[in-house]
């Protein structure tokens, strides 16, 4: 009885988490790195979201050591959230260099959420989000907007509605509560646009009057942080294989106070979670799971091909799908290409979604040119996990008995040796015949 | 009259002795060539030398491994890349076909031999049967003595030894052989008009084309001969039928080597081949006519149509050429005749070291006394004057040139010299070993009455004439033979000239022994010193004497081999590719066959600029480690900052606009690598490759450069996209990895200063004050 007993419970397990969110594609261990002064309690909701989708969360302070987010050079963690740190000075293993290398590890990416403070982001977290091409505005400047500001009174304290995109799935629609400053995005192109400012909105000291921050700018001073291009969330895919990083410059978004004012719900939490599963690698994440390449007629690849092949690529492409936490093959891209590549693309065509789901196939006939060539996907797409592939095959020239054996242009010749054969076989017969009568000649004589 | 009595033999004694003298002394012969070229084995080891065997080798292997077919349709995707090689269309497979069969047969025998060991001592066997066709052909010029003498010359002249060492694995090595023989046979098709000997010249034409691209010497030597021959009046109809056959069926055969294919008709090195078969008939459809024609009009008539007709021959060729359907001459052809051509117009060529003119001690480095003796060979050469004379003569007066010219060709002048300087010393041996005395010339004088008095000895007994017959070719087989000497002494019983006495004799053989000896010892001294180095490794002494044998070429290369992955593109100057290639195992992008001059200039071009601008191109090209050779710490001066401004001079010939030689040198137009280095210099990826950490080898002190004898500036270059991967033990060979793009899309600069902890500027939002006020 024991046994079966077991195997029900595990059934009924099974059914009560399968609906639930599942977990990340890359891991569930999250480290939550913050300061003495935060209380945790206050982002509560927050936590127990991310833990109902499975994620073990480990608490640790600026001021501690411990846990380490690597030991041995391999990564302790999957996610990373810094969750509003002001030290000025972070551990060895939170250093910006640490961080960043353990963003780019290829085979083990840590993905991390910064969360900014309200006003003054800290030093070490300036400097590092310039790596990313993120600049803040001067200290103690926080976004200020009389547009969407809750109460005039509170012009720091904003009501968005960020847009709605597949990248955020798990937000639908709704309000949230910003408070916190804005950020400037330079032009690297791995930076993906979450939210940005309202275009009514500026950077400033809230005591200052408005006028001032407009004459500073004027006169060349710290520049004009306002407008509508101006980043309030902004995300990060690092490039190949690595992780993803999150910049969020308002630490109130997470927080339980922000779920309501004045009695009215915002979407806050929905919002910080979406934020969160993007993060952490569970909304818009890709992967290449195989590549075939073959010749039209033939089943099995080759290492090489020949010039003028027709060869058939194909590619199968899988999603990570959160709510069951299983790949799942798609044929949702429209516009992944193929390049067929030495030096320069010799052809480049489109990937078509074939009839089974999730592969991509082209077709095209080799070039008429031999060398090293590379069937090259680079498909980058802004907040989807980018998809490389290459590979290598060299395609050679005709092999020599492959070459076509009779040449209409070639008659002349054909003609002219069969003319010369044949013109020997006669000399050579008269030849003899004429010797003959010599002979007979001579022997009369 | 006699000097020396000598034992008498019956006359098939002699000739059986001599002939058997003859084989054992070449056997000898042969024996000394080989053995003379092993030095490289003995001092080092069996390994392929230099650079260019290191492809052969490869290329062998392929052979033996998986059989013709596929090595004919060979595609090398590791050599230029991305290019890859079509090795099959692109080399000369004579040599590898060689080494393959012999090979193939060691296995059928069933002696499990290495393909590395055949080809280690393919040079040194060919050599010995190249002694034995030089043989041949001085043979037909004097006499066997002199076939000897020529064979033995061959044997260990250095201007030979020096490209047929073992281990030097090169086309050269089978190649002189193939040349000597195929003149031997052209000279006895020409001897006996022979159809079959021409024919057989065509095969082993054939052989040789397929071996080596100096074919092209053949090709225009056998005309040239042919065609003098015809200047001075000499046409036969044994020249007729030996040339026709030589060149037709030769050229139709050498066509089927895949990588000369229709160049035989195309290209203008081989025209004057096309134009004297030409003549040939054109002057025997004459001859015919005249001998049925009898009337003096139509003779002139005749001449004018040989001229017409050569001339319109010679327009025809011109014109083609003109129009491009004949390949106009190519650039290493002008080179031929200026040898500054090179340095303006292909650099490439002009980099490589063998392709300078010759120094002049090179020509007695290379050939000792035999430089000597030479034009006195070539002076008897003219006194005699047959056909194969006419042969002789040509092939020293272009061989010369050609020597003169550029290093590499010494070898041809080799065996021409070490022909014309055998039949001068053989006729100098002749004379003085000739133990016939002239008769002594009355004391009247006259030419008349000395007649009788030199009648004398031969008037004696016909008996007596056959002994002293004897006598003499007894001398002369002690030394060489007998056959020739003995003839002349039957032809000339009174010969008014010669040498009196033992003393004067001996002199002269004394010092001609003397010098032989110098001879052979200085051949012996050169080839041990001069031409057995592998160049893979390298040999130095220690202060006591004891040898220091220095191998991180070998280092290097198995480190690539064990610790990259196996398709990592290292890019490299091109000097290296066959060996990497053949010792590394791994893609090269430019190696020794420098067919594509734009894929050498962009490594130039690489190697040149400053990281940046270097970087996208390694990048585009996919290399994933840099070889550099740097020399500066043990003083190998054939490294490549030395090699630097060739470098310079290929990449500026195709981005004149990016890379200008003058930049690479001080405002007052020196070389150097020190404080004064001009900007280019320094920031160029070579100059810091080179450089980089060298400074912390000389813990504070100022870092010296033992090559260019410099000190290099305190502070040492830094690099940002590349990091040093390995440096061998003498730092002669440096390798670095090319980094990855950086994963958060910043320059590498950038984040190598990130990784170094410095700060990066905070950014501005553009002011858009206009915008704003409107």
């Amino acid at each position: 009885m024991q046994p079966r007993l077991l195997s029900w419970l595990g059934i009924a397990l099974t059914l009560l988490v399968a609906p639930a969110w599942a977990k990340s594609s890359t891991g569930d261990k999250v480290l939550i790195v913050t300061d003495a002064k935060l209380e945790m309690s206050d982002y509560s909701q927050f936590w127990d979201g991310l833990r109902s989708r499975g994620y073990e969360l480990t608490f640790r302070k600026t001021s501690e050591d411990e846990p380490a987010t690597s030991a041995f050079d391999v990564p302790s963690f999957s996610h990373i959230i810094l969750l509003a740190p002001s030290a000025k000075t972070y551990p060895q293993d939170l250093s910006p260099q640490s961080l960043v290398h353990l963003l780019s590890d290829r085979t083990q990416p840590t993905n991390i959420l910064f969360v900014l403070q309200p006003s003054t982001p800290s030093v070490p977290l300036r400097d590092l989000a310039r790596e990313f091409g993120i600049s803040f505005p001067p200290p103690a400047t926080p976004l200020i907007d009389y547009f969407s500001a809750v109460s005039p009174a509170n012009a720091t304290s904003l009501l968005l509605s960020p847009p709605l995109s597949q990248h955020t799935a798990g937000f639908e629609s709704g309000k949230i509560l910003y408070h916190g400053i804005s950020h400037l995005r330079s032009s690297n192109p791995l930076l993906v646009n979450f939210l940005n400012a309202p275009p009514t909105s500026y950077a400033a000291d809230p005591l200052e009057p408005a006028d001032a921050v407009v004459e500073a700018a004027a006169s060349g001073g710290e520049g004009l942080w306002a407008g509508g291009r101006m980043g309030l969330v902004t995300g990060f895919e690092v490039l190949l294989g690595g992780g993803r990083a999150m910049w969020v410059g308002s630490l109130d978004l997470f927080a339980d106070a922000a779920t309501s004012i004045d009695g009215e719900a915002t979407a806050n939490n929905a919002y910080a979670l979406a934020l969160a599963a993007w993060t952490f690698q569970e909304t818009s994440v890709l992967r290449i799971d195989a590549v075939e390449h073959r010749r039209i007629s033939e089943s099995a690849p080759r290492e090489q091909y020949r010039i003028k092949d027709e060869i058939i690529y194909r590619i199968h492409v899988s999603k990570f799908d959160p709510t069951t936490g299983e790949w799942v093959p798609t044929s949702e891209i429209e516009d992944m290409q193929l390049e067929f590549t030495m030096l320069d693309p010799h052809i480049r065509t489109a990937l078509k979604p074939a009839s089974e789901e999730g592969w991509y196939e082209a077709q095209f006939m080799a070039p008429d040119r031999h060398g090293v060539f590379k069937f090259i996907v680079d498909w980058r797409r802004k907040g989807y996990t980018a998809l490389h592939s290459s590979t290598t095959v060299s395609v050679v020239p005709f092999r020599h008995n492959e070459y076509p054996r009779f040449l209409s242009s070639a008659w002349p010749y054909y003609l002219g040796a069969l003319s010369t054969s044949a013109a020997f076989v006669l000399f050579c017969a008269l030849w003899l015949l004429g010797g003959d009568e010599e002979a007979k000649k001579k022997k009369t004589q | 009259m006699t000097v020396l009595k000598l034992p008498t033999f019956s006359p098939s004694t002699l000739t059986n002795a001599a002939s058997l003298l003859r084989i054992l002394a070449l056997a000898a012969i042969a024996g000394a060539a080989i053995s003379s070229r092993l030095f490289a084995v003995v001092n080092f080891e069996s390994i392929i030398h230099e650079f260019d065997p290191w492809f052969n080798y490869r290329a062998t292997r392929v052979l033996a491994s998986q059989g013709f077919t596929e090595f004919w349709n060979w595609f090398d995707p590791t050599a230029w890349y991305p290019l890859g090689r079509v090795v099959g269309g692109t080399i000369y497979p004579g040599l590898m076909a060689t080494s393959g069969v012999i090979y193939n047969i060691l296995h059928a025998l069933h002696l499990p031999v290495d393909i590395r060991n055949v080809c280690v001592l393919l040079a040194p066997g060919f050599s010995g049967l190249t002694a034995w066709a030089t043989y041949m052909l001085t043979k037909e010029l004097k006499d066997e003595s002199a076939g000897l003498l020529a064979a033995i010359f061959i044997g260990i002249a250095p201007g030979y030894i020096s490209r047929s060492v073992a281990g030097s694995y090169d086309n050269e090595a089978i190649a002189i052989f193939l040349l000597m023989i195929t003149f031997y046979i052209w000279i006895r098709a020409l001897k006996d008009g022979s159809v079959l000997y021409g024919t057989l010249a065509a095969v082993f034409y054939y052989y040789m084309v397929a071996a080596w691209g100096g074919y092209a010497f053949i090709t225009n030597m056998i005309p040239l001969h042919a065609f003098v021959l015809l200047l001075m009046g000499r046409f036969s109809h044994r020249l007729y039928s030996a040339y026709s056959a030589w060149y037709a069926v030769g050229t139709l055969a050498s066509m089927q080597v895949p990588f000369v294919g229709f160049q035989p008709v195309q290209t203008s090195e081989h025209m004057a081949a096309l134009g004297v078969f030409g003549l040939l008939q054109l002057i025997a459809f004459v001859e015919i006519v005249r001998s049925y024609v009898a009337s003096k009009q139509f003779q002139v008539m005749l001449r004018w149509f040989l001229v017409a007709s050569g001339i319109a021959g010679g327009l025809a060729i011109v014109g083609l050429t003109i129009t491009k359907t004949i390949a106009p001459w190519t650039g290493r052809f002008y080179s031929l005749w200026d040898t500054g051509y090179a340095k303006k117009y292909i650099p490439i060529i002009a980099s490589v070291s063998e392709h300078q003119p010759t120094a002049w001690p090179a020509f007695f480095m290379d050939l000792h006394m035999l430089i000597f003796l030479f034009p006195a060979g070539v002076i008897l050469c003219f006194k005699e004057l047959r056909e194969e004379h006419v042969f002789v003569i040509i092939y020293a007066v272009m061989a010369s040139y050609f020597a003169g010219v550029m290093v590499r060709l010494m070898l041809t002048l080799t065996p021409v010299v070490c022909m014309a300087a055998a039949i001068a010393l053989s006729s100098l041996l002749d004379t003085y070993l000739s133990v016939e005395e002239p008769a002594r010339p009355d004391s009247n004088g006259v030419d008349e009455t000395s007649a009788p008095g030199a009648d004398v000895p031969a008037e004696v007994t016909v008996s007596k004439k056959k002994k002293k017959d004897v006598a003499a070719a007894a001398a002369a087989a002690a030394a060489h033979s007998a056959a020739t000497t003995a003839t002349k002494a039957k032809t000339k019983p009174s010969a008014t000239y010669g040498i009196f006495g033992l003393d004067t004799r001996l002199v002269v053989i004394v010092n001609a022994i003397f010098m032989l000896v110098m001879f052979v010892l200085h051949c012996t001294w050169v080839t041990s010193s001069a031409y057995s180095s592998p160049s893979v490794v390298l040999a130095s002494r220690r202060p006591d004497g004891s040898q220091n044998i220095i191998d991180d070429f070998r280092e290097a290369y198995y480190w690539l081999r064990q610790n990259t992955p196996q398709d990592a593109v290292v890019m490299s100057w091109w000097d290296y590719g066959y060996q990497i290639a053949g010792m590394a195992d791994r893609p090269t992008l430019v190696d020794n066959n420098t067919w594509n001059n734009t894929h050498i200039a962009t490594v130039g071009k690489a190697m040149s600029s400053s990281e940046e601008v270097s970087y996208p191109i390694l990048r585009k090209h996919d290399v994933d480690y840099i070889l550099i050779i740097f020399g500066g710490l043990i003083g190998y001066s054939g490294d490549d900052i030395n090699k630097f401004l060739w470098m310079v001079r290929i990449a500026q010939g195709v981005w004149p606009d990016e890379i200008k030689e003058p930049n690479y040198f001080t405002p007052r137009g020196e070389y150097k690598v020190d404080d004064q280095a001009s900007e280019a210099m320094k920031n160029s990826l070579m100059y810091k490759m080179s450089y980089y950490r060298f400074n912390e080898l000389f813990s504070g002190s100022p870092a010296f450069d033992r090559v260019r004898n410099q000190q290099l500036p305190r502070e040492g270059p830094k690099l940002d996209y590349i990091e040093e991967a390995f440096t061998s033990e003498n730092w002669i060979v440096r390798i670095y990895e090319v980094k990855k793009e950086d994963p958060l899309g910043r320059d590498l600069k950038t984040a190598n200063a990130f990784d170094g902890g410095k700060k990066r500027k905070p950014s501005k939002p553009t002011s858009r004050r206009r915008a704003l006020t409107a």
